[in-house]
């Protein structure tokens, strides 16, 4: 608690925001599917409906005049060209008169009126409902044909050596779809309550006619009803429609749920200030920042209508994809090498597993284990020679390891382009060189971890094959740990003068720790790969080590301790915000890329701020 | 006796120059399988040279202080475009833009550089990679810059520096538009080779006279510079020598400023500061014992490295005539860092003719690599990758043999 006095004012006052918002939210929630509601959109439909159909007068207008004019023209005896003329300059006056006018002002709705619209929607929304299943059916039906299709044409696109698009969804071609007789049915009876609407609205607009009353259908279709409507996509549609700006009760209803989550932001934010010592003291400045941030951008999905559910899903997924690259960094930091910022060089052997496995065309789970076991015994045995590199380099690891992995990297750019593979999958058919980023299929290890046993609760999909993964490697890590070489690995990070006192092989236990960080290194490119679809080859695995490093440092770890939780707290924190932040920024500022900007402020925020805790030595 | 103590020490030498004579050996191939004639490679060395120099130049402070190469340079680079964009925007043309864009780069990477000297202070012995991430992350506050506060928040009038339709600043920067500085220093006084070297060699011996006049210097140090420069026009007339060069024309200007930094970095070497950053540069602990602000003297080094990072990248884009706005200054640090490699320095000693020798070699190479990797290998693409490998390349190596002989001391201490 603080005990700064304005701070506590502060808070108060937010608290007493935050009470009045909820009241009000709690008070307009119910109203959404309640009398009170109905009765507001009911209005707004009508007002909206006269409206469009005003539209409909003017042309029934410019029909009537168009139609004298030819008479006269073809009276006067006029050519054909006069008769166009004349026909053409009726329809331009006519607009130009009517241009301004509202009909629909000062229009009152019949009850017979209000009883037909009802009839109407009531009839297009059960015609909605028999599509949408009908049209679900013949989806699920063609699916698997739709997906065989895609991968046909992703065969032929590879072998005439063209790049394969990124875009995965299935789409099924609807070509071939036919209403169902329940849906013709249905049909009708739309059909019919839209004439007996029409003739309520000759009675308010005599001059109508049945043409234009034609021409309207499809309009005030897409007014009245869309599929999955709500109160608030019916609020906004006819609110835009209308042109006018929302009715403070309307205002109150349409966003009440908003409300609420506004007040339960100032929430957090009130007990930001009160806790604020607390939370920098047990947690660090950092983590508070982005974990308040983390929280605040929930609220925003949720106040822009984006659906949570699905971010927070694409957050667990894209969690488990970094989960492992992140874990690399935990045995280097328990040894004492600090932030394995080399580690590329294990992110390198394991493509070349997947390489292998592509090449060689292992299928399924048995190519993945292999492209695990390859890019392992690579990883193992550059991660020797690295680590003999880092034991004569004591206390200097940092900046070198960075250059060495840039090094790497690029001499591998290289080897890309040179090396021997044979397969149209891997390389480019003209010209030399492996792909820059080679698209994963079914029949390579595509989504096998992802897709194995996932399940669906509601918008959210559960990777589990992925989730178990990261768990069994977290559970390797953990175990290792509390192994007697763990332990002892451990004691020489912490401290090597003690370890080296106590008979503990200093050297030998940092090039465990290091092959160890190298071999989860070349697993997790592989699990990443998994679950994007592509490997990625020549300059994209350089800078994923600075990720990797930030995250665990946003979990809480220091350059020299690190905990399994901080892997699994730093991951989900830095993804979700990251996943979280692009829907809400391009609602924000439309196509903008400020979401990778803001990969690139915290991911090197963070680890300017891990330096400056573990270089700050004394003024000399 | 005396033959063996030749040998050991010719073995150190080559030992000590392990890189530089590697990079020599690997400039000849290179110059051997290019296949291109020396004097279209003597005029882009030369271009290279006048636009590169200065930036390497840069370098040399904050080594002398202990802090290692400076990768923050980068931002210096932004601070330099941050001056060139208003500049165009203000519609100051030629030489009068490129001036006030070199006097509004003071302020501005000077503030910056100060905010990086204190950042650097918390991470003592750590400089180096901190100067690189610090490099990323201001990157990205430059982007926030460019992209959503110039051209929306502040709003942009000169034609082509906002694109409509897409947010922030173009991609590129036109400087050879009437509103621009192109060739605004290289435009000044351009002459062909003979008579730069003329002039050059006239300037050096008098600057040689002038010091033993006023007796700053001995007779000999004066005499060899006047023979080493009567040398160098003796062999230019030698017709093959001149062939080599004939295509190349040499921007006075820009070469004497270049000098003019050299003579600056070899002047407050000799003030109380540059002694100060000797000092500091050696041991923070004497240092500090001694008397001396180290905080305070390692931020200057790197306000001052900031600054002339800035100035360097002005005219580097003024040569280039444009620059890639959100993409110029980012390898800023790096080319400059392995060139001042190249040439022999270490991240604890640099002198200005290591930075121009380094910078001659590695944009030499630079230059052949790709023309030489394609008939070598028949790929340009793997010259390309290849000679970013060597820039990351030795700078790892470098760093390696640092961190190798500082542990060696410490265990021989033990």
């Amino acid at each position: 608690m603080t005990t700064n006095k304005t701070r506590r004012i502060i808070a108060a006052v937010l608290c007493l925001a935050c009470v009045v918002l909820l009241v009000l939210g709690a008070v307009n929630l119910p109203k959404k599917n309640n009398a009170s509601g109905d009765a507001i959109l009911g209005d707004l439909r009508v007002r909206t409906l006269l409206n469009a159909t005003g539209d409909g007068v003017v042309e029934s207008y410019v029909n009537i005049a168009k139609k004298e004019a030819q008479a006269k023209a073809k009276a006067e005896g006029g050519g054909m060209s006069a008769i166009r003329d004349a026909v053409k300059k009726a329809e331009e006056d006519t607009r130009a008169k009517y241009e301004n006018a509202e009909f629909s002002q000062g229009v009152v709705a019949t009850p017979e009126l209000l009883t037909a619209i009802d009839n109407y929607t009531a009839a297009l929304a059960a015609h909605g409902a028999l599509e949408e299943a009908a049209k679900q059916a013949y989806i699920d039906a063609h699916y698997e044909e739709a997906k065989a299709k895609m991968e046909a044409e992703r065969e032929a696109l590879l072998a005439a050596g063209k790049d394969v698009p990124e875009e995965e969804t299935v789409e099924v071609d609807m070509s071939g779809f036919v209403p169902t007789q329940e849906m013709l049915d249905a049909e009708a009876v739309v059909d019919g309550a839209y004439i007996g609407m029409g003739e309520a609205l000759k009675v308010i607009y005599p001059v109508l006619d049945d043409e234009a009353l034609a021409s309207l259908q499809e309009t005030i279709d897409a007014i009245v009803y869309q599929p999955g409507d709500s109160f608030d996509t019916q609020y906004d549609r006819y609110l835009e429609q209308l042109g006018t700006k929302s009715s403070s009760g309307g205002y109150l209803i349409r966003h009440s749920d908003d409300l609420i989550y506004t007040a339960l932001a100032l929430l957090v934010v009130a007990a930001l200030t009160v806790f604020y010592e607390v939370l920098v003291a047990k947690l660090g400045i950092p983590r508070v920042i982005i974990g308040v941030f983390f929280i605040l951008l929930c609220f925003m999905t949720l106040w822009y209508d984006l659906s949570l559910s699905t971010l927070l899903s694409n957050t667990v997924v894209r969690m488990g994809m970094n989960a492992v690259m992140v874990l690399a960094m935990v045995p280097g930091i328990q040894c004492g090498i600090s932030l394995n910022l080399g580690l590329p060089i294990g992110l390198v052997a394991g493509l070349i597993g997947g390489l292998l496995t592509i090449e060689l065309g292992i299928p399924g789970w048995g190519g993945f284990l292999f492209a695990i076991v390859v890019g392992s015994v690579i990883a193992a045995v550059c991660g020797y020679l690295y680590a003999l590199m880092l034991n004569r380099l004591k206390g200097e690891e940092m900046s070198v390891t960075t250059y060495v992995g840039f090094s790497i990297v690029s001499l591998m750019c290289i080897a890309w382009l040179v090396l021997p593979f044979q397969s149209l999958k891997l390389r480019w058919p003209l010209g030399t060189g492996l792909r820059n980023t080679i698209g994963l299929d079914s029949t390579n290890f595509k989504h096998i971890l992802n897709n194995f046993l996932a399940f669906k609760i509601g918008g959210f999909e559960v990777p589990t094959g992925l989730l178990l993964f990261v768990a069994l490697c977290c559970g390797i890590v953990w175990l290792f740990s509390r192994s007697k070489t763990g332990i002892a690995m451990q004691a020489v990070g912490n401290n090597p003068r003690f370890a080296q006192a106590s008979g503990i092989d200093v050297d030998k236990m940092r090039i465990v720790g290091t092959v160890f960080s190298t071999v989860l290194g070349a697993v997790s490119i592989l699990v990443y790969s998994q679950s994007y679809g592509f490997m990625q080859l020549y300059t994209a695995p350089r800078q994923m080590a600075f990720v990797a490093a930030s995250a665990i440092l946003i979990g809480g770890a220091s350059t020299t301790r690190c905990k399994i939780s901080h892997v699994l707290i730093g991951t989900f924190l830095f993804q979700g915000v990251l996943t979280l932040g692009m829907p809400v920024a391009n609602v924000l500022v439309p196509g903008s890329t400020i979401s990778e900007t803001l990969r690139i402020l915290i991911s090197n925020g963070i680890i300017l701020y891990a330096l400056t805790k573990s270089g700050g030595d004394s003024r000399a | 006796m005396h033959d063996l103590r030749k040998k050991i020490n010719l073995a150190e030498v080559l030992r000590a120059n392990a890189v530089t004579i590697m990079f020599v050996i690997l400039c000849i191939v290179g110059l051997a399988f290019s296949g291109q004639t020396v004097s279209y490679v003597m005029y882009e060395l030369f271009s290279r040279l006048s636009r590169n120099a200065f930036i390497v130049l840069a370098l040399i402070l904050p080594i002398v202080a202990g802090m290692g190469i400076n990768f923050a340079i980068t931002i210096g680079a932004m601070a330099a475009q941050i001056s060139a964009l208003w500049v165009i925007e203000w519609g100051i043309s030629g030489l009068p833009g490129f001036l006030t864009a070199m006097l509004m780069t003071v302020p501005i990477a000077g503030f910056f550089g100060y905010l990086i000297g204190n950042l650097l202070n918390k991470m003592k012995g750590q400089e180096m990679i901190g100067g690189l991430i610090l490099g990323y992350f201001a990157n990205g506050l430059y982007q926030l810059l460019f992209l959503f506060i110039f051209g929306n928040l502040i709003p942009l009038k000169a034609p082509g520096l906002v694109i409509k339709g897409s947010t922030g600043v173009a991609n590129t920067i036109d400087l050879s538009t009437d509103r621009g500085f192109k060739y605004a220093l290289d435009g000044l006084v351009r002459v062909d080779f003979g008579t730069g070297l003329y002039i050059f060699c006239a300037l050096f011996v008098v600057y040689a006279l002038v010091q033993l006049v006023l007796k700053r210097s001995s007779k000999k140090q004066s005499l060899t510079t006047v023979a080493v420069c009567a040398g160098v026009c003796l062999v230019y007339q030698i017709p093959f020598v001149a062939q080599m060069f004939s295509m190349v024309t040499v921007p006075v200007v820009t070469f004497l400023v270049v000098v003019l930094l050299c003579l600056f970095n070899n002047a407050l070497m000799k003030t109380r500061l540059g002694q100060q950053f000797r000092a500091v540069g050696q041991s923070r602990t004497v240092a500090n014992v001694s008397g001396i602000n180290v905080d305070r003297v390692r931020i200057i080094a790197i306000m001052i490295s900031t600054v002339l990072a800035g100035w360097g990248q002005l005219i580097f884009v003024q040569n280039m005539g444009s620059f890639q706005t959100y993409g110029a200054h980012e390898q800023v640090g790096l080319y400059a860092g392995a060139a001042i490699l190249v040439g022999g320095a270490s991240i604890r000693k640099a002198t200005n003719g290591q930075a121009l020798l380094g910078c001659i070699l590695f944009h030499l190479l630079f230059i052949v690599a790709p023309s030489a990797g394609k008939n070598l290998f028949g790929d340009a693409a793997i010259g390309e990758y290849f000679r970013v490998f060597i820039s990351y390349g030795v700078i790892a190596l470098a760093l390696v043999m640092h961190a190798w002989s500082g542990v060696q001391a410490k265990k021989k201490k033990d």
